[in-house]
């Protein structure tokens, strides 16, 4: 059903998010994963899926990519008469450097289209958190626990040292509110780990949008959430399913194979699942040579393999020539990988040609990125 | 309504009865093909690129699938403010309401239709061609030389020739006889069923052959010949690309088969003219360890954990551990179940090939209760959509299988004695 009184807004951008050289050109939100998709792909149609109408994309400086990717929303049944999708335009708050702060200076510059939307409620989230999210069900508990805020959380024991520093965690009552709030804790005294995304009263989020501007303060976690607790009532839903949040190239690597495991892309794709949608491009099915040789692997509509393929993603219109292995590798849209080449463990963003007979080779922990229309 | 110098008229009320099972329940414009298309699509995709934006498509036979399928037309770039497409069936008017009789009748009908937008030109297409073509060099072509009517045409092989429609032209291609299907061919000029007519005279004849009593309404029988007759200048055009009808069920699988060719005669993959479709929304396709994929199209939403070699695989279809696909066509969202061996076949849309069974078998204690010679010729074996095929179960070369095959109670026990006995041991 269609559900007109939730509005969805998305941060395009992550001040702790850095993939280096495939965000040189585009934002966070347009970085391509998984053969077909951009990041951006998940979380907005987890919203439509989940019956938003009217959903606004906080933009960065770095937006051609992410504008052409999402366009008037059609792909996503959301180039509408009424609500739709809208691109709002990044803050003229920035620092010295000229850069934007933190997601409530992004919010400061999305309250004219907050004010102006009809929409009594407001799901917020983050682009990077890769899943296939039910979010009625975060609408549905934060009703039924008539919660202020109504934060998304996930089951996360073990977080690695190095990994424990990006996370928020959150200590949980046995009513199901939030007790505490440690933001990148030292040590682990938690496993509900948040998700970057959350679910509140519009009117509430302005207010509270307003007083942060007043005194100030740029952090969401810090500055709407922590400072709140004890005074709204902030509740917790846990997801279940299969997430993975997309901040480094390390990260992007390992999701991106991950996509190998049966069990992930049920996850994310399965037939009890709803669609996730992406640009159409009206590519032709794969073209497989007599002597292609492809085992274990993820591979788009539009591509023409005539060599060895193993454990790689492939996006859409890759060319990969005769006598040429690529193993675990991510080869993005319309890159040429030539006759009698050796690639392992690289990512090549869009557009690369590897030239005949070159050899390019990273390591598993360490993958090489070539950039945007490289030759090598 | 705003003008439009030109309008096109999809014929898409066939049956196509020779495609069997494939057309029981969908217009012969909406079966499957290439991996990912209907044959509908390269007709409104043609339309799109040549800069045509008004296009009525005329449905009659099993219109449901093709009235949803084309929607509102936004997947061919015909969603217009003025203009776009349009499903047009027959209906009733306070005077009378009648079926499509024939082709001509089709466009008699709709008349109103095509003079809302007040064309110059009408371009009369059928639904059930796979080709690329670009109409509006023909309609230049038809305007410089002041033709009433042009029609395409494309060289058949001359033992071909006596299949088709065939234009006998003058030294300028200028159409001097049309001849159906002739015994003695005395040209190769083959038409495409691809008509450019100017709107004025083609409305005559069409209001003059309404009132013919005898007449089949038929563009072929009845306009072309009529035209002919009263010294109209009638263009022969001459196409040089890849031109195929696909009305038969050998004629389909080798339209498919060819895009595997190392030279199909066409680029489908021509960023500049690409055959638009309704795109699903499915994840890239997965290819599993211990696979093996060789020339073949695969599409996405795909599984791949067999063995496949010389096929087209249309999204969602499934291929589990073991399975061999050979020489075949699978359509969407099909299911082919451990071990399972599919030989030279067509596996209609969410048919259900269970483990074990094998489709296309020569073996002697092959099911033989669908062959079907007429229908399916060498050695291509057709299932129907959603059909499902019990395990174990071989279906020999040649059939056409209508409805589920089950295992009888003398093979379900036989089966079942099987598995205790290896449980047991």
């Amino acid at each position: 059903m269609v559900n007109n009184n939730t509005l969805g807004l998305i941060f395009s951008e992550n001040s702790e998010a850095s993939l280096g050289e495939l965000m040189k050109f585009r934002s966070l939100a347009a970085v391509p994963v998984g053969g077909r998709y951009r990041i951006i792909d998940f979380m907005l149609s987890n919203m439509v899926n989940s019956g938003i109408v009217n959903v606004g994309i906080t933009a960065g400086f770095k937006n051609r990519s992410l504008t052409d990717h999402v366009g008037s929303g059609r792909a996503w049944d959301m180039a509408r008469k009424e609500n739709g999708l809208f691109i709002l335009p990044p803050p003229e708050t920035v620092d010295l450097n000229g850069r934007i702060m933190g997601g409530i200076d992004y919010l400061s510059g999305a309250m004219s289209y907050l004010n102006r939307s009809r929409q009594e409620y407001v799901m917020l989230s983050d682009c990077n958190t890769i899943c296939n999210i039910d979010l009625e069900k975060v609408m549905d508990s934060h009703f039924e626990k008539d919660a202020d805020i109504t934060v998304v959380y996930t089951e996360e024991p073990n977080i690695s040292p190095r990994e424990l520093g990006k996370h928020i965690l959150f200590d949980i009552a046995d009513d199901g509110s939030v007790s505490d709030i440690q933001i990148y804790p030292k040590r682990q005294k938690s496993d509900a780990a948040y998700m970057h995304m959350f679910f509140i009263k519009k009117s509430l989020l302005i207010e509270l949008i307003e007083d942060c501007i007043a005194h100030d303060e740029h952090v969401i976690s810090k500055n709407i959430l922590l400072a709140n607790l004890g005074k709204l009532r902030i509740f917790a839903y846990k997801f279940e399913g299969y997430k993975k949040k997309i901040d480094t190239i390390d990260a992007f690597f390992e999701f991106n194979l991950e996509l190998l495991k049966d069990d992930v892309r049920r996850e994310l794709f399965g037939e009890d699942k709803k669609s996730i949608y992406t640009k159409v491009k009206d590519s032709v099915p794969t073209k497989y040579g007599r002597e292609a040789e492809v085992k274990n692997s993820f591979i788009a509509d539009g591509c023409e393999i005539y060599g060895e393929v193993e454990n790689c993603i492939v996006f859409r219109g890759v060319k990969i020539g005769k006598n040429t292995k690529v193993k675990n590798s991510v080869i993005m849209q319309k890159s040429q990988i030539m006759d009698n080449c050796t690639v392992d463990n690289v990512i090549f963003d869009k557009e690369v040609i590897l030239c005949s007979g070159k050899s390019l080779v990273g390591e598993s922990t360490y993958p090489l990125v070539i950039g945007k229309r490289k030759v090598v | 309504m705003k003008s439009k110098e030109c309008v096109a008229m999809i014929l898409a009320g066939g049956q196509g009865s020779r495609l069997g099972i494939l057309t029981k329940n969908v217009a012969k414009p909406a079966v499957p093909f290439g991996g990912k298309y209907k044959i509908i699509d390269f007709p409104l995709s043609n339309c799109a690129h040549s800069g045509i934006t008004a296009v009525g498509v005329l449905t009659q036979y099993q219109p449901l699938e093709l009235n949803t399928y084309i929607g509102n037309g936004q997947p061919w770039d015909l969603d217009r403010n003025d203009g776009g497409v349009y499903v047009l069936p027959p209906y009733v008017s306070a005077e009378k309401g009648e079926w499509y009789k024939g082709t001509a009748n089709a466009i008699y009908q709709n008349i109103g239709f095509i003079s809302g937008f007040d064309p110059k030109y009408v371009v009369i297409l059928s639904g059930d061609h796979i080709y690329k073509m670009d109409y509006s060099k023909m309609i230049k072509a038809h305007k410089a030389a002041k033709a009433a009517a042009t029609i395409a045409v494309i060289e058949v092989p001359w033992d071909e020739a006596s299949r088709f429609g065939i234009m006998n032209t003058d030294e300028n291609m200028n159409i001097v006889e049309f001849e159906e299907k002739p015994k003695n061919p005395k040209s190769n000029l083959a038409s495409m069923g691809v008509y450019v007519f100017s709107w004025d005279i083609l409305k005559k004849y069409l209001i003059a052959d309404e009132n013919d009593p005898k007449s089949d309404n038929d563009f072929g029988k009845n306009i072309i010949p009529a035209m002919l007759g009263d010294n109209n200048k009638m263009l022969a055009y001459r196409f040089d690309g890849y031109w195929k009808d696909v009305g038969t069920i050998e004629s389909l699988w080798e339209a498919n088969m060819n895009l595997l060719s190392e030279n199909p005669g066409y680029e489908l993959d021509d960023p500049g003219w690409k055959i638009f479709s309704r795109n699903p929304a499915k994840p890239p396709h997965y290819i599993a360890p211990n696979s093996r994929v060789k020339n073949c199209y695969i599409t996405e939403g795909c599984e791949i954990f067999g063995d496949v070699e010389n096929s087209v695989i249309f999204q969602g279809v499934t291929i589990k551990e073991g399975a061999v696909v050979r020489d075949s066509v699978i359509f969407p969202d099909s299911y082919i179940g451990k071990n399972a061996i599919v030989n030279k076949a067509m596996i209609g849309t969410d048919a259900y090939i269970a483990e074990n069974s094998e489709i296309g078998s020569v073996a002697d204690d092959a099911n033989k209760d669908f062959v079907n010679t007429k229908i399916c010729s060498d050695d291509i074996t057709l299932i129907g959509p959603n059909v499902s095929i019990a395990e174990g179960i071989k279906v020999a070369g040649c059939s056409m299988v209508t409805r589920n095959i089950k295992k009888t109670s003398a093979e379900k026990a036989a089966g079942k004695k099987t598995v205790k006995g290896t449980a047991t041991a």
